[in-house]
């Protein structure tokens, strides 16, 4: 899974980085605005809900949680893999990592960001939000850490402010080479993110051991907020939901997700910002490769989860699996199984893997594939409840739910286009670190030099 | 008056910066600073730096954030004595996830904390010796040079290889 570093020069490197900044085209003004149209649309639909009230989602008894959790829980497993990318991949010292590093920690933010939207989308009235909060109030009343909703604002928060260190901390030398190179209100602009910095060995020293405890720190974090996120359905009693497979199977599939999405932002971005001399075509087949291999995790937690309902005996655990393969959502079941599952598979031939349309194409149907994977888990247990008079009620998302989805994917291409514009997609200091520093070997002879 | 003066040279090839610098030990030049464009662990050996102490800070973030993910939630429960779930009011398991996610956010923002203290960020000006090219693809070493040595000094630099010597003096 080896990937050379780029033959260019340290300052080819910063000349092929910046120029993805240069003044965009009209296209990429085009699909701005388009994306923020979506925004808007969202944003409209949300607005609507509140001047009307909750009951134009199609949320109902039982199954409470609608759409609006299934993309909340889709846009966390989208968050997961830019962190983790990032900083496992700094930790084993992968070589290929550094082209996707940035965009996948900048897919991370705005990921999550977005994830955290939906709970108070959810909550109807957004404006109490915080009572959810840990604050001295006059009723002396605190929230109950002992429920996994609660972990779960703990966790997401605690993930959204570490992931933004990390993505910011990696930034700040790049922002210094942008600073150099700027002038006048950009100067300003990205000298005052940049911190001050030169470069100067007491930064360096102090920075490299803080970057490396970012990433060791980062890694357990990774693993820790999708469990959590799995908690929310694995400590209720609902069949289908009470498993304890169900922490390591969340944080596949999330893996599994996002990396797929890495693929779908990267293709289109490396054309787009003339990056295919970086973010090279091994480097895509090396995610192709971690994605066969999440795609068998998946399987495999598919093929457990069935089992252990099997061989639990449980009439109820055996009822909602079977029902989930041939009741009303069965439609939506095999095309979550095909997506994650099979169409990966595709993948094993190197001729697919490196060709970019098939692998743009297999990366749009994971991440379609992940959605209904979380429609599944999310909608099949309360709509298939104990109480067989509420099974199959569930009609699916109003127009508002789908404006809503809409909006949200619009403020991720929205925000990730914005990124690519205003920042250093990918990391000029850490693809410069990969090439050796310059040697008298390889300069020209100087005069009264040495040989 | 100083005894000294600033002098910043500047290198384009590893090799001849890790030369001088053994060089200018040897004539024990107190050297102030040493800019490079990505982080070489051979420049710190090379200056014999110490390893950061960034991560004391770190962990006394872990430690923090531990006590505290502890503190709160028992704090809170033991406002209000409800049995929830059948749970006693101050349960431990359910708390580990709490202080997990302490120890995690204390260490990083301490981590974050420690490193910008230690390397004296943000400054609101660069120092007036910066030269940007050390961003790019150059080396840049200022010297504190005694003002009798400086000639001697800068033609040493400029035979081991150095493409600029200047006096900011």
């Amino acid at each position: 899974m080896n990937q050379p570093a780029p033959k260019m020069t340290q300052r080819q490197v910063n000349d092929t980085i910046m120029a993805a900044m240069s003044p965009p085209t009209k296209e990429y003004y085009a699909w701005l605005a388009l994306c923020l149209c979506g925004a808007l649309i969202g944003g409209g639909c949300w607005a609507y809900q509140i001047a009307t009230g909750l009951g134009v989602a199609g949320i109902n008894h039982p199954t409470m949680w609608g759409t609006y959790l299934i993309n909340f829980v889709f846009w966390v497993g989208i968050a997961h893999s830019g962190t983790l990318i990032s900083a496992v991949l700094y930790l084993f010292g992968a070589p290929w990592r550094t082209p996707l590093a940035r965009s996948a920690e900048a897919m991370t933010v705005f990921a999550v960001s977005i994830a955290g939207l939906f709970p108070f989308i959810h909550m109807g009235r957004v404006w109490i939000v915080y009572w959810i909060l840990p604050y001295p109030n006059q009723r002396n009343l605190w929230p109950n850490f002992q429920s996994p909703l609660l972990f779960d604002v703990i966790a997401i928060s605690t993930y959204l402010t570490v992931s933004l260190l990390f993505w910011y901390t990696g930034m700040i030398p790049d922002l210094a080479i942008i600073r150099d190179r700027a002038k006048g209100l950009r100067q300003k602009l990205y000298g005052f993110f940049a911190l001050g910095w030169t470069g100067s060995q007491n930064q360096w020293r102090h920075y490299s051991l803080a970057y490396l405890l970012f990433a060791a720190l980062a890694t357990p974090l990774v693993v820790s907020v999708h469990s959590v996120v799995s908690w929310d359905f694995a400590l209720s009693i609902a069949p289908g939901w009470h498993s304890t497979i169900f922490a390591p199977y969340f944080v596949a599939g999330a893996i599994h997700s996002g990396l797929a999405m890495v693929l779908t932002l990267l293709i289109p971005m490396r054309r787009i910002l003339k990056l295919e001399e970086v973010i090279t075509i091994p480097i895509l087949e090396n995610v192709a490769k971690t994605i066969i291999f999440t795609g068998l995790i998946v399987a495999y937690s598919y093929l457990t989860e069935a089992f252990i309902a099997w061989y639990s005996g449980n009439v109820a655990e055996r009822g909602i699996f079977h029902w989930r393969a041939v009741g009303h959502y069965a439609p939506f079941f095999w095309l979550m199984v095909t997506c994650n599952t099979i169409v990966p598979l595709a993948l094993y031939f190197k001729k697919v893997r490196t060709s970019i349309v098939p692998l743009f194409i297999i990366s749009l149907l994971i991440n379609l594939g992940m959605w209904y994977e979380r429609f599944v888990i999310i909608l099949s247990s309360p709509a298939h409840d104990q109480d067989p008079y509420s099974w199959g009620l569930y009609f699916g998302p109003t127009w508002v739910e789908y404006g809503i989805l809409l909006g949200s994917f619009s403020l991720f291409f929205f925000l990730f286009l914005l990124f690519a514009r205003f920042l250093p997609t990918v990391s000029m200091t850490e693809l410069k670190e990969e090439l050796t520093p310059r040697r008298r070997a390889q300069s020209q002879p100087k005069s009264g030099g040495q040989p | 008056m100083s005894a000294t003066r600033p002098v910043l040279s500047i290198f384009a090839d590893f090799d001849d910066l890790l030369a001088a610098i053994t060089a200018l030990q040897a004539k024990k030049i107190e050297i102030a600073d040493v800019h490079a464009p990505t982080f070489q662990p051979e420049l710190l050996t090379a200056l014999k730096l110490k390893r950061s102490p960034v991560r004391f800070f770190t962990l006394t973030g872990g430690i923090l954030g531990i006590l505290s993910g502890f503190a709160l939630a028992i704090y809170t429960a033991s406002q209000w004595h409800f049995i929830v779930g059948g749970k006693p009011p101050v349960p431990r398991v359910p708390y580990v996830i709490l202080a997990f996610e302490f120890c995690i956010l204390f260490s990083v923002l301490c981590n974050l904390g420690g490193m910008l203290l230690l390397a004296r960020l943000p400054k609101h000006k660069l120092p007036a010796h910066y030269d940007a090219r050390c961003t790019e693809d150059r080396f840049c070493m200022l010297l504190h040079c005694p003002v009798a040595e400086r000639q001697e000094i800068g033609q040493m630099l400029r035979k081991l290889g150095a493409e600029e010597v200047n006096d900011l003096g």
